[in-house]
């Protein structure tokens, strides 16, 4: 049965808005949106966190904080794009030690050497179990049963695992140069309504998890002898569905705020944003435009010229590979001159 | 800021002579309802005015207040007048509804939309498509009205209800409306940040000249501010002429009902230097706290946000464990009330909500029914919870939770937003729950009810307990804390 209240705005149809996506649907999507998080309820105690402690939102130091985002989404772009079609074991490694020294420099030494527990292992298994599905090269080094393994297919595997372990470490530099606000922002003009769908999310997860606590900290509650202790995955199912209500329920009245501060009152919305595109940032994306294309051409060159099979090719030192250093170094360099200029 | 009422930005310069709001014979049923909820409704807000609009549950109150925003009106039939501003409601478009009239709801969740504080005061700005530049000053202008810089970065979710509903007022007001309609804004709030608010409001009245009315069953904390109050009865609205007559307090508990002494009761519950964190970056929020409850009787926790309350009920309700100290529970059976009853919702009906426990935790059917006609439910069994109204929620919560027979009933909140009639129901069941032999400890905001309900009232400060006096010495000793 659904709540009268529901239906009737439903059915009876009160006043829609005539542009954009009517607001509650807007609601329930990105409810619905929050529901792969709701199975990560239990990680923490079911503590009702009603009285919320007070954080303070300082900005983080990342590399082109100071720039308009489409600095960084240039840089992140085209490194990402680089690192990800690179196939060439130097430029990997650069890629790697790049992203590795960005990684210490702005999460410090404790979480990214505790990142690289799982990520070398990940590189060494792709290493070991590449030479089994691919039996190419010439070096034989053994053989398992009627298949042999090859250097040249360990190699590439190894190179496969540097390749992976370097995009979600740049991954994980885009998210700390590229905050959800600046992509906000770059997203803005173009897609107003798909940025106000992400900040809608953003808004209803903690919200969403912080219900999702209290609500299982009441069935914990619930202390009657005889009565059993309650089943986990039937308490999460019965805590999903109060969830649900609950949430359902909401998306009415926020879909009320919404349309009575004037949602789907002009065709197009516009975007309120932090940042302006100023004349030095038209400068640095022409210069990182440009360093861009030579990064770009020595990966496209290096990337061509290499084999793996049937025989490994042996880089030659060659002054493109400074070229491809200095991109990768980047971000580090600019985060080292923007801390020495603090002091 | 200019003044709004000498604006000109909105497009037309308003006369003071044209009232703010005006019906005439305005009538208003819901679909399917045999009566209507207005009837010959005339009514009268001049322009600046700071207007109370009172009236209890179901008085239609919410309905008026939503007929003048055409966007979020709802559907039913209407007939008669009914101008803003001199303007017929029914020609105004959303746009031109939103910059004139703006409109701030009960719960400071729902109504917050973006993830921070600066997006979400931008919103509607956003909505009516207006420039980069005017937005920024506009933004910009608002913050420092209220004071917001400080948190203008912050998460929305992170913000405490008074902040989350002072930047739904902000939000409201960067859209720069003439008249501003308020649905009970403070009844989610605490005492304190209910007085934050209304300063708030009170200057956005004075000094910006933008007519406000609020809607609100417990007027008192807004009588001080008030030029013109109305009340809202039987369809129509009349003038209240006196004001005093509004501040009184209110009897919860028929004067029959008188307490038990204490005697010597056993000791359902006990903390003895108890220490909690949440985690171990953030400060302890329990401090070495020593505190023992006697069975029988209503023990309430008073004391502001963030105190510990909560986290005190949440500790003897074994959800949270002590990092240092012990706990000890003599009660055989415990239940929580959680401070928003939607937490326990389940079910399509409120029948089956009422029944949803029946065989893990051994009652009937007949129990169940005479359980809700106690708390006042009889006749909804059939309605679905979300269709109950906040008060009804709320005592379906506690019934809810009545009928599993806890020995020891843990409250938080429990009378947070609710009017006079919910008040008194939930007064009489704690008290009878107590004469049965029960316990009960509540940690709430609501001091009148306190004073009227509680054997003792406990002050909580700084994750402590600061003092435990029975409620006349307790009110009677106090000088900054009283209703």
């Amino acid at each position: 049965m659904i709540p009268q209240a529901y239906d009737e705005r439903v059915t009876i149809g009160a006043p829609r808005p005539r542009f954009g996506l009517p607001a509650r649907r807007l609601c329930c999507l990105c409810m619905a949106l929050t529901a792969p998080w709701r199975w990560r309820l239990s990680e923490r105690t079911g503590v009702p966190v009603n009285n919320m402690r007070e954080g303070s939102g300082g900005e983080p130091v990342a590399a082109f904080s100071m720039s308009h985002p489409a600095v960084p989404a240039l840089y992140i772009v085209l490194t990402l794009g680089l690192t990800m079609f690179s196939m060439q074991p130097v430029l990997i490694a650069l890629s790697l030690a790049g992203g590795l020294a960005y990684g210490f420099a702005t999460r410090g030494t404790v979480r990214t050497l505790g990142a690289l527990r799982w990520q070398l292992p990940v590189i060494l298994i792709i290493a070991l179990v590449n030479p089994l599905f691919s039996a190419s090269g010439s070096t034989e080094l053994l053989r398992i049963g009627m298949r042999a393994v090859y250097l040249e297919s360990m190699v590439y595997g190894l190179c496969m695992g540097g390749l992976f372990v370097a995009s979600v470490l740049w991954f994980e530099a885009a998210a700390s140069m590229l905050e959800y606000d600046k992509v906000l922002a770059l997203l803005g003009n173009t897609a107003p309504v798909i940025a106000l769908m992400i900040s809608m999310c953003m808004r209803l997860i903690p919200q969403f998890l912080r219900r999702g606590r209290t609500v299982l900290a009441v069935q914990d509650a619930i202390d009657v002898p005889g009565r059993a202790p309650a089943d986990p995955v039937r308490s999460r199912l019965w805590a999903s569905s109060v969830l649900m209500g609950w949430g359902m329920e909401d998306s009415l009245e926020r879909a009320d705020a919404m349309r009575s501060r004037g949602w789907g009152a002009v065709a197009r919305r516009t975007t309120y944003a932090r940042y302006r595109l100023k004349p030095s940032d038209v400068t640095a994306l022409v210069l990182l435009a440009l360093f861009g294309a030579a990064a770009v051409a020595v990966a496209w060159i290096a990337t061509t010229q290499y084999s793996f099979y049937p025989q490994l090719s042996v880089p030659a030192p060659w002054p493109g590979y400074v070229v491809y250093a200095a991109w990768m170094a980047l971000p580090c360099v600019l985060r080292a001159i923007d801390e020495k200029r603090f002091g | 800021m200019t003044r709004l009422d000498r604006d000109s930005v909105s497009g037309a310069a308003y006369s003071l002579d044209v009232p703010a709001i005006e019906t005439r014979g305005l009538r208003f049923a819901y679909p399917g309802a045999g009566a209507p909820v207005l009837e010959g409704l005339d009514w009268h807000v001049p322009q600046g005015a700071f207007a109370l609009l009172v009236g209890g549950t179901g008085s239609g109150k919410s309905t008026l207040l939503s007929l003048l925003k055409p966007e979020i009106a709802p559907a039913g039939e209407r007939a008669g007048e009914l101008r803003v501003l001199g303007e017929d409601v029914a020609d105004m478009d959303a746009r031109a509804s939103a910059e004139r009239v703006g409109y701030v709801f009960q719960d400071p969740e729902n109504q917050i939309v973006c993830e921070t504080v600066w997006h979400e005061m931008a919103f509607g700005l956003e909505n009516l498509g207006v420039s980069r530049d005017e937005m920024r000053r506009r933004v910009a202008e608002t913050s420092y009205f209220f004071g917001l810089e400080d948190w203008l970065h912050r998460d929305t979710d992170t913000l405490s209800g008074g902040r989350k509903q002072l930047l739904s007022l902000a939000a409201v007001l960067a859209l720069r409306p003439r008249v501003l309609l308020l649905d009970e804004p403070t009844s989610q709030l605490d005492p304190v940040a209910e007085k934050n608010f209304l300063h708030a409001l009170f200057r956005a009245n004075r000094e910006l000249g933008c007519t406000v009315v609020v809607a609100t069953h417990q007027p008192r904390p807004m009588l001080e501010y008030a030029t013109c109050t109305y009340r809202i009865e039987d369809g129509r609205v009349r003038e209240v002429a006196d004001l005093a007559s509004l501040g009184g307090r209110e009897e919860l508990l028929a004067s029959g009902t008188c307490r038990p002494a204490q005697g010597e009761a056993p000791g359902v519950a006990a903390i003895r230097e108890g220490w909690f964190r949440y985690d171990r970056a953030s400060g302890w929020v329990l401090r070495g706290l020593d505190v023992a409850f006697l069975a029988g009787a209503v023990h309430a926790i008073v004391g502001g946000n963030g105190c510990g309350k909560s986290t005190m009920l949440s500790v003897l309700a074994k959800t949270a464990k002590l990092q240092r100290g012990r706990m000890m529970r003599g009660a055989a059976s415990a239940a929580l009330l959680p401070q928003n009853p939607k937490a326990l919702l389940v079910a399509e009906t409120v029948r089956d909500e009422l029944m949803e426990w029946a065989s893990t935790c051994g009652y009937d059917e007949n129990l169940a029914r005479e359980r809700a006609a106690q708390l006042g439910l009889d006749g909804l069994e059939t309605r679905h919870p979300y269709d109950l109204s906040g008060g009804q929620r709320q005592l379906l919560a506690l019934a809810k939770l009545l009928l599993i027979g806890p020995e020891l009933l843990l409250l938080d909140e429990p009378t947070k937003g609710l009017d006079l009639e919910s008040r008194r129901i939930i007064a009489h069941a704690l008290r009878d729950h107590a004469k049965a032999g029960g316990t009960v400890i509540m940690a709430t905001h609501d001091l009148d009810f306190a004073e009227q309900v509680a054997d003792d009232v406990a002050m909580m400060f700084d994750g402590e307990i600061a003092c435990v006096e029975p409620p006349a010495d307790f009110f009677a000793d106090n000088v900054f804390y009283r209703a």
